[in-house]
């Protein structure tokens, strides 16, 4: 890895920045496609949250539906109970993730592994069960009229009602969430995750306190996930418990393994395959939900190490390299 | 409020929990398998015996062995398609492999039989018992006494025979008991097939009290992960106590406190018991006891 980027790889990334920004012109520029790349857009974003925790840190966290939820229902709550405009809402999501966050680190502090993975998925769950129940958050009919998004910098003001000036609002996620996901592996935060996830006593050995690493990644986590959810939110206009489906974890995990760990373009390709099918090439509900249930076991059994392994050289470092 | 009828309730349900985890907790003794894909083979194994009955007009008694069989068959589907990742130990990865095969065997189901609720009819649940304040079905008995029976069964396989042996070999040390010269995959194959059957009979036995739906899988059996994760990780006999202690405990708070929120509260708690006993976690000591 090269500390100080070269201009030529700046370059290259503003190029393909922009290219991206593009990409649904390209497409054909129908409301579908852009709907279907702003789905992209966001749902990657939500699986990069989890990307951290499970490249980095090594522990597979069921919870991130949870931060993705209480993205979208700060956001609804504000915006429709409270009337607040997008900004306000989006702090409220990104602080009632933190919030989150905490408890569930210090919970899960002492836990590894297998243990970690059985404490988040029954937090998950205790998470849904009080949505579907607690008025304040809707209850089972979840809270319905969000209004368009809406932002204003300085004299400047975006409003999105369709999914084609939707688009740059997702789009700007994505690229805010790479940019920290970048950041994040670069940082000495980054190096101490990973050194705490392959050699936890040579962690210790040199001063890392394993405990501390692991609270602050899960707070570094949690918001990118739920800014996907504030996206979502207004979005689709609606937040119910349907959030913390099962869906949402399995395309998360799924987009995070499909093409492989610890590459920076891993879980943006992976859910664009994933949501690109559903969106493109649908089979119906049930034919989806089969698709990505195989796709899941198919790469967990057979390609560990997701499809960029078996492209031994040149992608891997290219992405890595991003 | 009638807590002798709640009681009774909680009885049943508490049974109904502890067959339906029975298969799990076999699992995650001997293979190390956390699976997500659970609830889904109890729904399957629920629509298999639904379609027998209404396709054929077989008699429930003949649907409840088809659909062990097929639950079976799956279990071995399973075990054929996780082999490497179950003797490479490969915890984590076997675990949200089963989040993926769940959402197969979901998706398969509802191509098959379609949206609709259907109802599994059983004709012991037309058929109730009054004891003055107290009251249930010739279901819900059958139920208990087969929980009864098949906690018993497995208890005597595990500790009496030779197989029994083998799984709780296997449970230890699968390389050692490879090089001891017993085929590890025929023990695991049998392990997974007994997850499939007992979830399959759990299902038949169960879902006449509700209606089925192919989305079920998840709510169903949420609190089998619970009675499976409090009764010791593969405690057999640990698993039925939890079961028993969870449904009464699901029965009292849901007359007393709130029906809602039981769930929050059960998992609250196996959040709380997870964090301070995380010891309890490491899977093997208890195994088969």
């Amino acid at each position: 890895m090269n500390a100080h980027p070269t201009y030529f790889r700046i370059l290259g990334t503003v190029a393909l920045a922009l290219l991206g920004f593009f990409l649904p012109r390209f497409l054909g520029g129908s409301s579908h496609v852009y709907d279907t790349l702003g789905t992209i857009a966001s749902f990657s974003a939500m699986s990069y949250g989890l990307d951290i925790i499970l490249s980095d840190l090594g522990e597979i966290s069921l919870a991130h539906t949870a931060f993705f939820a209480t993205g979208a229902y700060a956001s609804a709550i504000l915006s429709v109970d409270y009337g607040q405009g997008a900004w306000v809402a989006m702090a409220g999501a990104v602080l009632a993730a933190l919030a989150l966050a905490l408890v569930l680190g210090l919970i899960t502090l002492r836990t590894r592994e297998f243990a970690f993975s059985l404490v988040t998925y029954a937090a998950a769950v205790v998470c849904m069960n009080i949505a579907a129940n607690w008025d304040f958050l809707g209850g089972s009919d979840g809270i319905v009229g969000i209004p368009p998004l809406a932002l204003t910098i300085g004299p400047l003001s975006f409003a999105a009602s369709q999914p084609p000036q939707f688009w740059p609002f997702a789009y700007g996620l994505l690229l805010l969430t790479l940019y920290v996901v970048h950041r994040f592996r670069r940082s000495r935060l980054g190096q101490a995750a990973l050194m705490v996830h392959m050699n936890p006593r040579l962690a210790s050995m040199c001063g890392v306190d394993g405990n501390r690493v692991r609270l602050l990644v899960f707070l570094v986590s949690a918001p990118i996930s739920a800014l996907a959810g504030w996206l979502y939110a207004f979005q689709r206009a609606y937040v119910g418990t349907d959030l913390f489906d099962t869906y949402f974890l399995v395309l998360m995990l799924t987009g995070v393994i499909l093409a492989g760990r610890r590459l920076l373009l891993g879980p943006l390709l992976g859910t664009a395959l994933l949501v690109g099918q559903k969106s493109f090439f649908s089979l119906g509900a049930y034919g989806d939900k089969l698709v990505l249930g195989a796709v899941l076991v198919g790469v967990l059994c057979f390609c560990p190490k997701g499809l960029a392994s078996l492209w031994p050289r040149a992608p891997g470092r290219a992405l890595r390299q991003m | 409020m009638n807590i002798a009828q709640q009681l009774v309730n909680g009885i049943i349900i508490g049974h109904a929990y502890a067959l339906v985890a029975i298969g799990w907790t076999l699992l995650l003794g001997a293979a190390r398998l956390v699976n997500f894909g659970h609830g889904q083979i109890y729904m399957v194994s629920a629509f298999v015996a639904w379609w027998i009955m209404s396709m054929t007009g077989a008699p429930y008694v003949l649907a409840v062995v088809v659909a062990i069989a097929a639950g079976a068959v799956i279990g071995a589907i399973m075990q054929r398609l996780f082999l490497r990742l179950t003797l490479s130990q490969d915890l984590v990865n076997l675990m949200i492999a089963t989040l993926g095969f769940g959402q197969i065997l979901e998706g398969a189901a509802g191509l098959t039989f379609g949206p609709k609720p259907e109802t599994l009819t059983s004709p012991l649940q037309a058929v109730t018992f009054d004891f003055g304040p107290v009251w249930f079905t010739a279901q819900d008995a059958l139920a208990v006494g087969a929980t009864i029976l098949v906690f018993l069964g497995l208890h005597v396989v595990l500790n009496r025979t030779r197989f029994g042996a083998a799984v709780r070999m296997v449970a230890e040390d699968p390389p050692l008991v490879a090089l001891y010269g017993i085929p590890i995959s025929r023990v695991y194959i049998s392990i997974f097939a007994f997850e499939g059957a007992a979830v399959a009979l759990a299902a038949t036995l169960i879902a006449p009290r509700t209606p089925i739906l192919t989305s079920m899988g998840f709510e169903q059996v949420v609190m089998t992960f619970v009675v499976v994760v409090l009764g010791g990780i593969g405690s057999v006999g640990g698993s039925y106590v939890a079961g028993l202690l969870l449904g009464l405990f699901t029965a009292i708070f849901s007359a007393l406190i709130s029906p809602a929120y039981t769930t929050a509260a059960v998992f609250a708690l196996l959040i709380a018991f997870m964090v301070l006993r995380p010891g309890k976690l490491a899977a093997g000591g208890n195994f088969a006891r």
